[in-house]
Parts: C-alpha cells; sequence; structure tokens
C-alpha cells in the first residue's frame, strides 16, 4: 500500500516529491505572472513579445510535466516517454504544417501594395 | 491463501494498475492531438487586429484559478499516498471548488460575448474560439463530474484500491488539462491582445 503510487508509475520513486509540486507551483505562477505583465506593461515589439510569451509557455509546459506529471528519465518509464514524444511530433507537425501552408498561401495571394503597384503599372490597371 | 500466494496476487494486480495508468496516458497523448487541431483551426481561422473583446485581469484570475487546482490536486494525490483520507477529501474538495469557479467564469464570458452578438455563428474566427475554449471547458466539466463521483466514493469506501487508482488518473487528466490552458493562455488570450 505504502508504495502503489510508486508501483503503478503515478509517482517517482523520489522522497522529497511535496517540494518537486512546490517548486512546479512556484515556477508556473511565475510564467503566468510574467508573460501577463510582459503583455500589459511592458512595450516591447511585437515579435519579441510573441517569443518571450511563447517560451515562458513552452517553459511551463516542461515544468508542469516534470514536476505535475512526473515525465522524467527514470527506468521503466520509456514506454511512457516513446508515446509523449511521438504524440509531440504529431503535434508539431499538425500545427506547424497548418501554418506553414496558410502563411505561403497569404503570401502568395496576398499582394503587397508595392507588388500591386508594379502590377497596375505592368497591366494599365485592372 | 498462504503469504506467497498473496504477495503474488498484489503483485499482479499492481502491474494491472500500472498497464491502465499507461493506458490512460496514452489516451491523454491523443487528446493532445485533437487540441493541436483545434489549435491549428484556431490559428487558420481567426481575424487579428479586430476589436479586442478579452479583458485580460478577468482571464488571468481563471488561469491562476485552474493552476492552483492543479497544485491542491496533486496535494491530494500526496496525501493518498500518505494514507490520510481527510486530508484527499479536504484537497480534492479544494480542487473541485477551484474548478467550478473556473468554469463559471469561463460561462460568464461565453454568455457574455454571445449576448454582445460575437457568438459563435457570426464568423470563422468565433466559431473556431468557441470550439477550442469550449472543447477545454468541457474536458474541466467531465473533470469536476469525476471529481464529484470520486468524492462520493472515497466517503463511502474510503481509500481503497479502485479509489486510488482512479485518483491517479483523475490527477494526470487535470494536470493535463491545466497545460492545454497554458497554450490557451498564451495563443488565444495573451497574442489575442497584441
Amino acid at each position: 500500500m505504502n508504495h502503489y503510487f510508486e508501483q503503478i508509475g503515478a509517482l517517482p520513486r523520489k522522497e522529497n516529491i511535496r517540494t518537486m509540486y512546490i517548486v512546479g507551483f512556484i515556477l508556473s505562477l511565475f510564467c503566468t505572472i510574467a508573460a501577463y505583465m510582459a503583455v500589459t506593461q511592458m512595450q516591447l515589439p511585437r515579435l519579441v513579445l510573441i517569443a518571450v510569451i511563447v517560451f515562458l509557455a513552452l517553459g511551463q509546459c516542461v515544468v508542469q510535466g516534470i514536476c505535475f506529471l512526473h515525465v522524467n528519465g527514470e527506468k521503466g518509464t520509456r514506454m511512457k516517454r516513446t508515446i509523449l514524444f511521438s504524440a509531440i511530433g504529431v503535434v508539431a507537425i499538425l500545427v506547424g504544417g497548418s501554418l506553414w501552408i496558410m502563411i505561403n498561401l497569404n503570401a502568395r495571394m496576398m499582394p503587397g501594395d508595392a507588388q500591386m503597384e508594379q502590377y497596375m503599372q505592368n497591366e494599365d490597371g485592372f | 491463501m498462504n503469504e506467497e500466494a498473496l504477495y503474488l496476487t498484489k503483485v499482479e494486480s499492481h502491474a494491472a494498475d500500472a498497464r491502465t495508468v499507461f493506458g490512460f496516458w496514452t489516451y491523454l497523448t491523443t487528446d493532445c492531438v485533437l487540441f493541436a487541431a483545434l489549435f491549428s483551426v484556431y490559428a487558420v481561422l481567426h481575424v487579428g487586429g479586430g476589436v479586442n473583446l478579452f479583458s485580460l485581469p478577468f482571464v488571468l484570475v481563471e488561469t491562476l484559478l485552474l493552476l492552483t487546482s492543479s497544485f491542491t490536486c496533486g496535494l491530494a494525490l500526496l496525501a493518498a499516498r500518505d494514507s490520510q483520507k481527510a486530508a484527499v477529501m479536504q484537497w480534492l474538495g479544494v480542487t473541485f471548488v477551484l474548478g467550478a469557479a473556473f468554469l463559471a467564469l469561463e460561462i460568464s464570458e461565453f454568455s457574455r460575448l454571445v449576448a454582445s452578438g460575437h457568438g459563435p455563428q457570426l464568423n470563422g474566427s468565433f466559431s473556431s474560439y468557441f470550439t477550442l475554449v469550449g472543447t477545454h471547458g468541457l474536458h474541466v466539466f467531465v473533470g469536476l463530474l469525476w471529481m464529484l463521483a470520486l468524492l462520493i466514493a472515497l466517503s463511502r469506501r474510503g481509500l481503497s484500491r479502485f479509489n486510488l487508482r482512479k485518483l491517479v488518473l483523475l490527477a494526470f487528466f487535470w494536470h493535463f488539462l491545466d497545460i492545454i490552458w497554458i497554450f490557451i493562455f498564451t495563443f488565444v488570450y495573451l497574442t489575442g491582445s497584441l
């Protein structure tokens, strides 16, 4: 009974799990509030701001994965990691692929002002 | 049964529970793929630069509620490991209240949007927003029902093996929902306000 959670792979075989949860909670709070403050308080260029909040989101995801879901390098959890990383691969293809296609489409189908000017001159208007 | 046979039965049942946990883990990764699809649809369909309808402080409160509930759910699991039934029920109760508060805020935001004419039928942008955030909310709702059922089961049968197993799966599910919310918070609300 005492080691039930460890034996079914729900908790890691460590002593200081409570500390892990507390550290995870504090780091997650930090990431959330830092992202919020960055967006509401700081006057940064849009792209820099997006990079900062994406970094904080991924950081928080990793923190919670390690501290709350206990994804770690422990022996006997290889299948768990394998499944997780293959899912991350599918997610990356799905999201990355959609964005790739749509940005490409946007760039090809939506001419900028300069391009449109050029077109109008070449073709004598529409 | 002699002692050795009892021990073997215990080892077998733990191996079965380990398979259940692994199976649930696999389900969670497929749920990840579902949300990835919804995020992609949102990224493709949403229109940026429009009037910002979301109140960021409101969303921050929602986020903190869900994050804290994820933490207290972990504390419930730790209390169960230490065989403290009262503490398990207490932390699970706190988790339930925080989760319910989160859901109540989300529903009030949805109804505010619909009331101001920005319902899912307005355009693709709002359809994809409601689908993505609503699917997450539906998961939270199911998690809350599950939590309620588990609280009842705990009060009737205590920290039995089946209840412990349910608690483990619920904790995984709840932590997973908070991780999905990080991305909704970042990509829908924070980037939407830029």
